[in-house]
């Protein structure tokens, strides 16, 4: 297989799309056009009666076929409340959300199955909707599910440090609110997969766009009643995931169909369709207030954040656990007396609900940066002082924070100030001076982040054990398994730097296999690439080098401590003439073993000479109490034009200054920074999904549905640190997600400085230019 | 209706039959193979299906196959010249212009477009004629990084 770079921009990728056979059959999902609907009948002869259609699948089917998807986080026994209502692959007797599946149609090609979708005849009775969430949590005559008290999903509550006393301590005490619209994360290519059914092994065989294949698997094969041994799940190329993908969907009933008939069943869903159906993202009110001192100590924060879910989501509990996270990143990485926190998980008819880059970590954080300078402003501080005098300084790290999580190493002020310097913040202070006597009004923002990254949660499928495999082949090749799905973060080249690295070899050598189910872990989400994998790789490549080297002690009649590996050769220290290249070396273990000269012991205490498969799992557990093993931090400084006639933002300046422990590729990481930073400036500008009342998805198009264009997008400047983190086999941390992070808070904070004549308080979003107006007045409140 | 159309396709004569209802995206991946061409929002909102023809810029998507008669079609795959790879490819390749690689193709056709028609670029002209093809993974910065390395390659003469 060629290089991904060169599969990728050379036009031969293998994306889901990409592959087709004679006797495929394909699958078209049909939605509710009604945001909540009891069905009451569906008619499929009309549709059955086109040539060229298969089958038409119902809830009937599901009922018949399936059973109801498994739960993947569950708080339930737990102090918390927390709830998990009965969901199918498909909608069995009611439809919640507007463009819920309720039926599929399996045709010889796809216009037919779209056609013959128009001729499958759903009838509904309308219900109630209800898409706000305060208007859900009090709603008496509008509950989604029956058996619970009301449309409260997860209730969760976090005393963490004395925040009491905080609050008796402090001078003064500041109220903050902050809100976020909903948001999706749209990789460019959404959902997709192709299911084939061999009935003679009785294996299923699912390809496609799949982010976490080794939990995927586990939750198909419950869902379909199989041996999870007998379903295989196969990532192929991956157009982009951002955590969208890594629970599964629709892939439920193409798989079905794919059981039914015996037929190759490929779906490839379609963008409005990943828009309407979600996952979605976001959505949440906070509620809270702020005790600080005069001198601006932050000394605790009470709050509460209300999480619109949509409905119960097919992940199960996964979409809920992430105000896990919400709720408990608020400290960031100051050093507070307390934090009590309230999390609200509510359940509305839009759709549901799934990770997004930033998962939940990003909520609290964007919270408290948002109260930082709100507090900064009472005080007549500029937003770099206010977080200066509440950084946990770097001779304190590892740090135990209030919130439990092990701060492990950086330094905080000095980032801070690196971006400062770089920005050249008091020019454009001085700038931003003189331009508002012109008319022009420039806003400075500065936030700072820590990222937790690299999760393990109890009670959920986000256990943390990762494994990986690395092997020479007999040809003197490396081969490396894991876990980490290719969704275009570097998993590829990062494991070949790790794998390179340690054996002294070209990266070329080094062929890091497409992830399969196979191997055990939860792929790349919660920026675990660079921990868990990475770390797992790490493991397993030390472990090869040592067996390399015992080996080639006993061709080369050395002691194992004289050998060295370098350039693919394993070479005596003492004769550098002594040497077995590569190749030479694994021809001989593999195929001539025994009597020529290895080792005895080599051979008897190895289950193989040159393969290694092992697990890695975190010092930082869950079990001593923290879900994150490494914590990135970031610092940003962002310039803004606000043109208060049409509300626009345009942005000037944009510096972010990133210690993500010891780097493994420059290019990987700065590509994650740039990436990321404009998604947050997507959402901080101009994505929203927006509901009508009826509860209709309104903007489902990328004309309506904003992302960045290459004209909104600035260009980015970035400067690294490397503060090795204790914790990873590498040194080096997860920091996938904190750019979005620091990036939306920023431009925000950099939009309240700019309205700062107006007086005006930032503290919703998207901030549109119509938000914008209606802050500085131009246009009415509601 | 099926018609015969004549084209230029990455550098070949041929004839086609096609039905006049197919779009020129169609034509090009389910009959040409040309997987490169990717089908994405098919409404000509995201790029990603970019293609040439008559060395302009369009959403073959958006473009039906009839209208492509006696006309050059360029697709990534008629980029490269005998195996070699382009050097606007590498350069992408260098300066990580892509990651997860999706919008990758109609972004090589459009800049290719670009560096063919203007003498001088500059960063804003990069970001202005790219405005139409989204891309979700790399903020654009190494996308314009990945251009300008390209532009170079192409006054020092390697372009084709």
């Amino acid at each position: 297989m060629i290089k991904r770079e060169q599969r990728l921009v050379r036009g031969r990728s293998r994306f889901t799309d990409d592959c087709d056979s004679t006797d495929t059959a394909h699958l078209v999902f049909i939605g509710s056009p009604y945001a909540h609907a009891r069905i009451k009948e569906i008619d499929v002869e009309q549709a059955m009666q086109k040539p060229g259609v298969i089958r038409v699948i119902t809830g009937k089917d599901i009922l018949a076929y399936t059973n109801q998807l498994p739960p993947q986080a569950d708080y339930s026994a737990t102090r918390f409340t927390w709830r998990l209502a009965p969901v199918y692959a498909l909608a069995v007797d009611r439809a919640l959300y507007y463009g819920e599946p309720v039926a599929a149609v399996l045709a010889e090609d796809e216009t037919t199955a779209k056609e013959a979708a128009n001729l499958v005849e759903v009838k509904f009775d309308p219900l109630n909707v209800v898409t706000d969430s305060q208007t859900a949590l009090h709603s008496e005559d509008t509950k989604l599910y029956e058996n619970w008290p009301d449309n409260t999903q997860a209730h969760l509550s976090f005393q963490m440090g004395d925040t009491e006393k905080a609050f008796a301590q402090a001078d003064h005490i500041l109220p903050v609110s902050y809100r976020e619209g909903r948001a999706s994360g749209f990789p460019l290519e959404p959902r997709g997969c192709i299911a084939k059914y061999d009935p003679f092994r009785e294996t299923l065989t699912l390809r496609g766009s799949f982010q976490t294949p080794y939990l995927q698997r586990h939750n198909i094969a419950a869902t379909l009643g199989m041996s999870e041994s007998r379903v295989y799940v196969e990532s192929l190329d991956i157009g982009g995931a951002f955590g969208n993908k890594i629970h599964v969907h629709k892939e439920y009933t193409v798989a079905l169909a794919a059981l039914l008939t015996s037929r190759p069943v490929k779906w490839v869903e379609s963008h409005r369709e990943f828009i309407v159906t979600g996952p979605h993202q976001r959505d949440v009110d906070w509620e809270g207030e702020v005790a600080y001192s005069k001198e601006g100590k932050i000394l605790g924060v009470k709050a509460r954040i209300v999480q619109n879910l949509g409905v119960e989501s097919t992940n199960k509990g996964i979409a809920t656990l992430s105000l896990f996270p919400a709720c408990m990143a608020v400290p960031n990485m100051y050093k507070i007396m307390g934090a009590d926190i309230e999390g609200l998980g509510v359940v509305t008819n839009k759709s549901f609900y799934c990770a997004y880059r930033g998962y939940g970590k990003d909520k609290g954080i964007k919270f408290i940066e948002h109260a930082m300078d709100r507090v900064a402003r009472e005080l007549g501080l500029t937003p770099e002082e206010i977080r200066r005098r509440n950084y946990v300084q770097p001779q304190e790290l590892p740090f135990q924070q209030v919130n439990n999580y092990m701060l492990d190493s950086g330094d905080y002020p000095q980032a801070l100030q690196k971006v400062l310097d770089m920005a050249d913040i008091n020019a454009w202070r001085e700038k931003q001076k003189q331009e508002l006597h012109n008319g022009r009004y420039l806003g400075i923002g500065v936030v700072s982040t820590v990222e937790p990254a690299g999760v393990a949660v109890p009670n959920s499928q986000m256990g943390g054990l990762t494994q990986a495999r690395v092997q020479m082949t007999a040809d003197g090749n490396v081969k490396v398994f894991s876990d980490r799905t290719e969704i275009g973060q570097g998993a590829e080249k990062s494991h070949a730097v790790i794998v390179s690295s340690i054996l002294g070899c070209s990266k070329n050598i080094v062929d890091v296999q497409p992830v399969d189910s196979e191997y055990i872990g939860q792929g790349p989400l919660s920026s675990r690439g660079a921990v868990y994998p990475a770390s797992a790789v790490h493991k397993a490549t030390q472990l090869l080098r040592e067996k390399i080297v015992k080996c080639a002690a006993a061709f080369l009649e050395e002691s194992p401590d004289r050998i060295i590996l370098q350039d693919g050769y394993a070479c005596s220290d003492s004769n550098p003439a002594h040497c077995l290249s590569f190749p030479e070396l694994a021809t001989r273990a593999y195929y001539f073993p025994g009597p020529r000269k290895l080792f005895k012991e080599t051979l008897l205490e190895h289950e193989h000479l040159l393969d290694v498969t092992t697990t890695w799992y975190s010092p930082s557990t869950p079990e001593t109490g923290t879900t994150y093993t490494t914590f990135c931090n970031s610092a940003d400084v962002a310039v803004v034009e606000v043109d208060p006639e049409i509300g626009s933002t345009q942005i000037l300046k944009y510096v972010h200054v990133h210690d993500a422990g010891t780097i493994i590729d420059r290019q990987i990481v700065d590509g994650q920074i740039h990436g990321g930073i404009v998604q947050g400036i997507g959402e901080a500008l101009s994505e929203e999904l927006r509901y009508d009342e009826q509860g209709r998805l309104l903007n489902m198009s990328l004309a309506e549905y904003l992302m960045p264009t290459a004209m909104e997008a600035p260009d980015i400047e970035i400067a690294h640190m490397e503060t090795p983190s204790p914790y990873s086999e590498t040194g080096s941390k997860g920091m996938g997600e904190a750019p979005i992070i620091g990036s939306k808070a920023v431009i925000l904070s950099a939009i309240e400085d700019a309205l700062s004549p107006f007086g005006v308080e930032v503290n919703d979003s998207p901030a549109t230019p119509e938000r914008i107006l209606k802050w500085i007045g131009e246009i009415e409140q509601n | 209706m099926k018609i015969n159309i004549n084209i230029t396709l990455n550098s070949e004569p041929c004839t086609l039959e096609i039905d006049t209802r197919e779009t020129l995206l169609e034509v090009l991946r389910n009959k040409m193979g040309l997987k490169s061409v990717h089908r994405s929002c098919l409404e000509g909102e995201c790029g990603a299906c970019t293609v040439l023809v008559d060395e302009k810029p369009v959403n073959s998507c958006l473009v039906l196959a009839a209208t492509v008669d006696n006309k050059k079609i360029l697709t990534s795959e008629g980029l490269e010249q005998k195996e070699r790879i382009h050097p606007l490819m590498q350069a992408f390749i260098d300066n990580l212009g892509f990651q997860c690689g999706y919008c990758t193709p109609g972004i090589l056709m459009n800049a290719y477009a670009l560096l063919n028609r203007e003498e001088e670029i500059d960063d804003q002209k990069i970001r202005k004629s790219l405005e139409g093809n989204l891309c979700r993974c790399t903020g654009y910065v190494n996308i314009v990084k990945s251009v300008q390395a390209a532009k170079k390659e192409k006054d020092s003469g390697n372009w084709w």
